[in-house]
């Protein structure tokens, strides 16, 4: 439904998004992982036309109005209102801007605060809000005129635990109906919310796809082993023809031995390599999980050939 | 309509933080302040003492145009300060706490954000410069001698030119910087800039906007329109949609955060 191509932005000599490509299918709920200053507010930001791309494009599939902001719900990260209006007022000012009749809007209105909880303070001006109910107001916004792809800027990362739980419910209830693609650096709400991710990192797009593909992925029990000479070629025949290896793969000189059972495998593989003097030079049983890969990520190690 | 919605809102917020009470009001006490003072400085020199026994003060009565046109001056120094001051951070102001980030994000065109609050600020500024010379207008004619009315109602039409162009002026840098100080100063300096050159070049360049000012005083005085003002007039009222559309223009292409 929208797709990126090759999103880059540089502010001055930073490149502080680069090359980012991805497309959302309707009707999905994604999440945009990844640690503080990857590029994820930036690329938001990019995506509703609040700043412009150095390079790349968007596409909206679709699009039968001239102005895509017309399908685009956004709230910011930290959203800023006139404090001096009542959320009601505000509500039905910005639906007047995405076009809704006086009566469509007011009615909107309504049913949003009630929705997101506010159904009370909407008569109350927003100066008197707390930080949770300044949030769901800036959903309810967003929502106003029922977007084709509703963008949430790190919606639930301020919020103490019960406003937090609130906007996570929200979020649940608000995929049923449009696109949701809300940006957070906390992985639990990631994988508590969505069901796809794009994993980012220093504005580079680096995982995508469904929790699930990404945790098989990343989730596998292998085993590396290199050996001291490049020709390795009769060791891999030893190798394959273990009953415990499912397959081999060679990466430069790496070899990984795909297993079910680790710990078996790990002996077998000692006991041939010890019987028949293998010069290994290098031996690793790996198991990486989602919060490996992503902790891997937020600690800036070089994850690039990992995945 | 979204022009409407716009600037029903503009002016919700002037009235709820009072805008438009205060604003005319302060123009009312500048444009009483003069024909006052001016009348009763003899007493005023008088109370205050100082002079030496049996001095005679004796101020010849200044023409009632030129005290009119000391208020129109007090306008121009003090009520631009206030003008500047209070629109200084309407998009500016908007941009920087973060709002417009949720406004500029919905289907809306940029000149209908801009022109909305220009014909916002630009209404209460026109009501204000007009309570104030009109205030003005009446205590010179009780204190001094009658200005005919209708001189005086043409004069504020044609200074509410000037008061426009001044608003326009601050909408156009309110979208240049994010801050709002720096829009006040820059539109302090360019107004400035335009009333030193006006002055310079007054002989060359007669349809500067700045000297609508130096104009009124002949239409207040023989109630005739001099053909300058007219042009003048014509530039200024020109110059206003051209700022207008830079600041559109500028607001569009501009990143909002």
């Amino acid at each position: 439904m929208i797709q990126t191509n090759e999103l880059t932005k540089t502010f001055g000599r930073d490149t502080v998004v680069n090359a980012v490509s991805f497309e959302l299918k309707p009707e999905t709920c994604v999440a945009l992982l990844g640690p503080n200053g990857a590029g994820k507010t930036t690329t938001l930001r990019m995506m509703a036309g609040l700043i412009h791309p150095t390079s790349g494009s968007i596409h909206l599939a679709g699009r039968t109005h001239k102005d895509i902001r017309q399908l685009i719900g956004y709230l910011p990260q930290h959203p800023q209102f006139h404090t001096w209006m009542t959320g009601k007022e505000f509500l039905v000012y910005v639906g007047r801007l995405a076009n809704l009749t006086k009566s469509t809007a007011n009615d909107r209105a309504d049913q949003l605060l009630v929705r997101v909880g506010l159904g009370e303070a909407g008569s109350k001006r927003i100066g008197k809000y707390s930080g949770g109910m300044k949030q769901r107001l800036g959903i309810a916004q967003a929502m106003i005129h029922q977007p084709k792809l509703l963008m949430l800027d790190e919606p639930v990362s301020a919020l103490d635990p019960i406003g937090r739980r609130d906007v996570l419910n929200l979020m649940e209830e608000l995929k049923q109906e449009t696109t949701l693609l809300f940006s957070t650096h906390i992985l639990n709400d990631a994988e508590e919310a969505s069901d796809h991710l794009l994993l980012m990192n220093d504005g580079h797009i680096i995982e995508s796809g469904s929790f699930e593909e990404v945790r098989r992925r990343h989730a596998i029990n292998k085993i590396v082993v290199r050996f001291d000479e490049s020709d390795s070629q009769s060791y891999l025949e030893s190798l394959r023809s273990l009953t415990c290896v499912n397959r081999l793969e060679t990466k430069k000189e790496e070899v990984h031995v795909y297993v079910d059972d680790l710990a078996g495998a790990r002996q077998a593989i000692i006991d041939i390599a010890a019987k028949h003097h293998w010069p290994l030079v290098h031996f690793e049983v790996g198991k990486m999980s989602l919060e490996e890969l992503f902790m891997k990520v937020v600690d800036q190690h070089a994850v690039a050939d990992r995945i | 309509m979204q022009w409407l919605t716009v600037f029903n809102r503009e002016s919700l917020e002037a009235w709820r933080n009072f805008k438009w009470i205060w604003v005319p009001l302060v123009f009312i006490l500048l444009g009483l302040m003069d024909p006052l003072t001016t009348y009763y400085m003899p007493q005023i020199l008088d109370a205050v003492g100082g002079l030496p026994e049996g001095a005679i003060i004796d101020i010849p009565s200044p023409p009632a145009v030129d005290v009119l046109m000391m208020s129109i001056g007090q306008f121009n120094m003090l009520g631009v300060a206030i003008i500047v001051l209070i629109s200084m951070g309407t998009i500016a102001g908007e941009r920087k706490s973060g709002v417009a980030e949720l406004i500029l994000v919905k289907p809306i065109r940029y000149s209908t954000y801009v022109t909305a609050k220009w014909m916002n600020y630009s209404l209460i500024c026109v009501t204000a410069v007009s309570a104030g010379m009109l205030s003005s207008w009446y205590y010179v004619s009780l204190l001094f001698e009658e200005i005919p009315f209708g001189h005086v109602l043409t004069a504020a039409a044609f200074y509410s030119l000037w008061i426009i162009f001044i608003v326009t002026v601050n909408i156009m840098m309110n979208t240049l910087v994010k801050v709002p100080g720096v829009v006040a100063f820059l539109t302090i300096a360019f107004l400035i800039a335009l009333q030193i050159i006006g002055q310079i070049f007054q002989y060359a360049a007669n349809w500067i906007p700045s000297l609508i000012t130096s104009y009124i005083g002949e239409v207040l005085t023989t109630g005739n329109i001099p053909e300058e003002l007219w042009w003048t007039s014509l530039v200024t009222v020109g110059l206003i949609i051209t700022l207008l559309v830079i600041a559109s223009y500028t607001l569009k292409n501009k990143e909002v955060v």
